[in-house]
């Protein structure tokens, strides 16, 4: 257990990780009681959250907002990398690249400005703020294309287009799932903070800032845990899904 | 002595240099593949291409195969109709690796139907060929499967089916000997064999370490080599094994002739 590269079983693993968990929450627990507040009522304040229908409500408008957004991330996404390849198109792509360096809320007077009502605002700073992400991965993995895959193409009569199609289309079609799960967590991110532009449509989000306002932080670290969870339900779910539509990945 | 003559160009490389940062690593190779014409016989015929580790073999197979651009000069490949010869393009050939690479994201049988699907002779009837060769390759149980649950042997008889099924004339093989055991050694050897008879203008060029293997079955051998003093390989030498008398028959390793030309080919490496 204590060995580089030693490799243990589930079992051990899911024990090891329980022990672990459970001494570093005993640990916080045994704090004086301060401004942070105890694992024992955050777990109390999370069974309150959990059994609200308040609770779940705003958790669906937020997945369905990301939802939403990763969906045209993706379709922009694809639509430029797979471009890419084309010289013409290419600085298109690496433009896009670039945009990460540029930040979200400078932009958001200009966004409000293009869009209709707040759930437009909202969608939009969304995909602008997660295509970037999602495109430098992407291209990350054209660039770094086999060269062999694109020689069999050759060797197989193939044309340009179609090896295109073979190669990068087909070929990389796991890598999408892979990217979008990696980059899940950006967009889950930026949803509280997008959620906080616009309030009237509820959310995650503005349920946060609501509890912050009051300074109810039990609440807060409890929402809070509530968001990790669902993002590492989303992370092994989309890890599963591409295991099981790409069942050559896990070989 | 068996009677041939040899008729129209197949192949024809002209003055080929191949640089790789300023290091010649082809120099001047020139030679030429002509159609072998046996009267009351259409068959293809075997070239092989012999040299030392590191000499340029894989180099000269991929400037061959038009994957790579030579540096100076020309390859061409006969044209059917109009007659002619013209530069050749990548696809002309059938190509398979060193390392047989395949699709890692296509089962067996896809990567096969993509081949398939390239050769019209085949129009309509690609399932059953591919059925075919499986079973003659011992592949029939892993159609299914993916490149990465299959052994090297495997992955190799893979990529030899997928090219013929592709349907070139030319097919170079570059190393189809190694890691083969002796059953399936003899499968691929006649396998190969039946390949190069199955079509007057079918061309098998086979590099390998396996000089005794390669040689039973060629009727051409060029040695690919270095000459004192300069830099970049290039063909050092060309033996006809058919005006030898060592081309076409079955038990030509058992011939003294046939000992003494692998004498002479190890001595030229
Ligand atoms: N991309 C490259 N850049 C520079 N030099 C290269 C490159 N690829 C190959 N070479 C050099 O070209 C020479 C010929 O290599 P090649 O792979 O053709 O050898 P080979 O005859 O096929 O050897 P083997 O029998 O071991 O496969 C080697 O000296 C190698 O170092
Ligand atoms: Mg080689």
């Amino acid at each position: 257990m204590f060995r580089p590269f030693e490799k243990i079983s589930r079992t051990t693993v899911l024990i090891m990780v329980s022990i672990q968990v459970i001494v570093l929450l005993s640990i916080w627990q045994s704090f004086p009681a301060g401004l942070i507040p105890s694992p024992l009522r955050i777990g109390e304040a999370l069974g309150g959250l959990l059994a609200s229908s308040l609770l779940w409500d705003n958790v669906l408008v937020s997945l369905l907002l990301t939802l939403k957004a990763l969906f045209f991330s993706v379709v922009i996404t694809l639509l430029f990398s797979y471009l890419s390849v084309v010289p013409f198109f290419r600085p298109f792509a690496q433009f896009i690249v670039k945009c990460r360096y540029l930040t979200l809320t400078g932009l958001i007077f200009i966004f409000t400005l293009l869009t209709r009502d707040g759930s437009q605002l909202k969608l939009s700073l969304l995909v602008f703020g997660i295509v970037p992400f999602f495109t430098t991965s992407f291209m990350s993995v054209i660039v770094h294309t086999n060269a062999q895959e694109f020689e069999l193409c050759q060797t197989l009569g193939y044309g340009r287009w179609q090896s295109l199609y073979e190669v990068i289309i087909v070929g990389k079609a796991d890598q999408v799932f892979e990217i979008v799960r990696q980059n899940f967590a950006i967009a889950w991110m930026m949803i509280t903070m997008v959620e906080g532009l616009s309030m009237s449509e509820g959310g995650v989000g503005t349920l946060l800032i609501k509890y912050n306002k009051y300074n109810d932080l039990v609440h807060v670290m409890a929402l809070q845990a509530v968001i990790f969870g669902l993002g590492l339900f989303f992370d092994h779910l989309l890890g599963r899904l591409r295991h099981w539509l790409f069942p050559y990945v896990k070989l | 002595m068996t009677i041939y003559s040899k008729g129209e160009t197949l192949l024809q490389v002209k003055d080929l240099s191949l640089i790789y940062d300023n290091k010649c690593i082809l120099r001047d190779i020139n030679f030429s593949i002509e159609d072998i014409i046996r009267p009351g016989i259409q068959q293809g015929q075997v070239v092989s291409l012999i040299g030392r580790s590191g000499i340029g073999k894989t180099q000269l197979f991929r400037t061959l195969s038009g994957l790579q651009k030579p540096d100076r000069g020309q390859i061409l490949v006969r044209e059917s109709r109009p007659w002619s010869l013209r530069p050749v393009h990548a696809g002309d050939m059938g190509v398979i690796f060193q390392n047989y690479y395949q699709f890692g994201w296509r089962t067996v049988e896809q990567s096969l139907m993509l081949a398939a699907h390239q050769n019209k002779g085949l129009m309509g009837r690609e399932a059953e060929a591919i059925l075919e060769y499986a079973a003659q390759f011992d592949l029939s149980d892993v159609l299914k499967r993916y490149p990465r649950q299959l052994s090297g042997g495997q992955q190799q008889r893979v990529s030899i089916i997928q090219q013929l099924l592709k349907g070139s004339d030319f097919l170079l093989l570059d190393e189809p000997f190694s890691g083969l055991d002796v059953c399936v050694l003899d499968k691929v050897v006649n396998l190969l064999l039946k390949v190069s008879l199955s079509h007057e203008f079918k061309t098998l060029i086979i590099v390998s370490h396996d000089i005794v293997t390669t040689v039973a079955i060629s009727d051409t051998v060029f040695i690919l080599g270095k000459q004192d003093g300069v830099e970049g390989s290039t063909i050092v030498r060309s033996i006809d094994l058919m005006e030898r008398g060592l081309a076409w028959q079955p038990n030509v390793q058992e011939e003294k002739a046939f000992g003494e030309t692998i004498r002479e080919i190890k001595a030229c490496l």
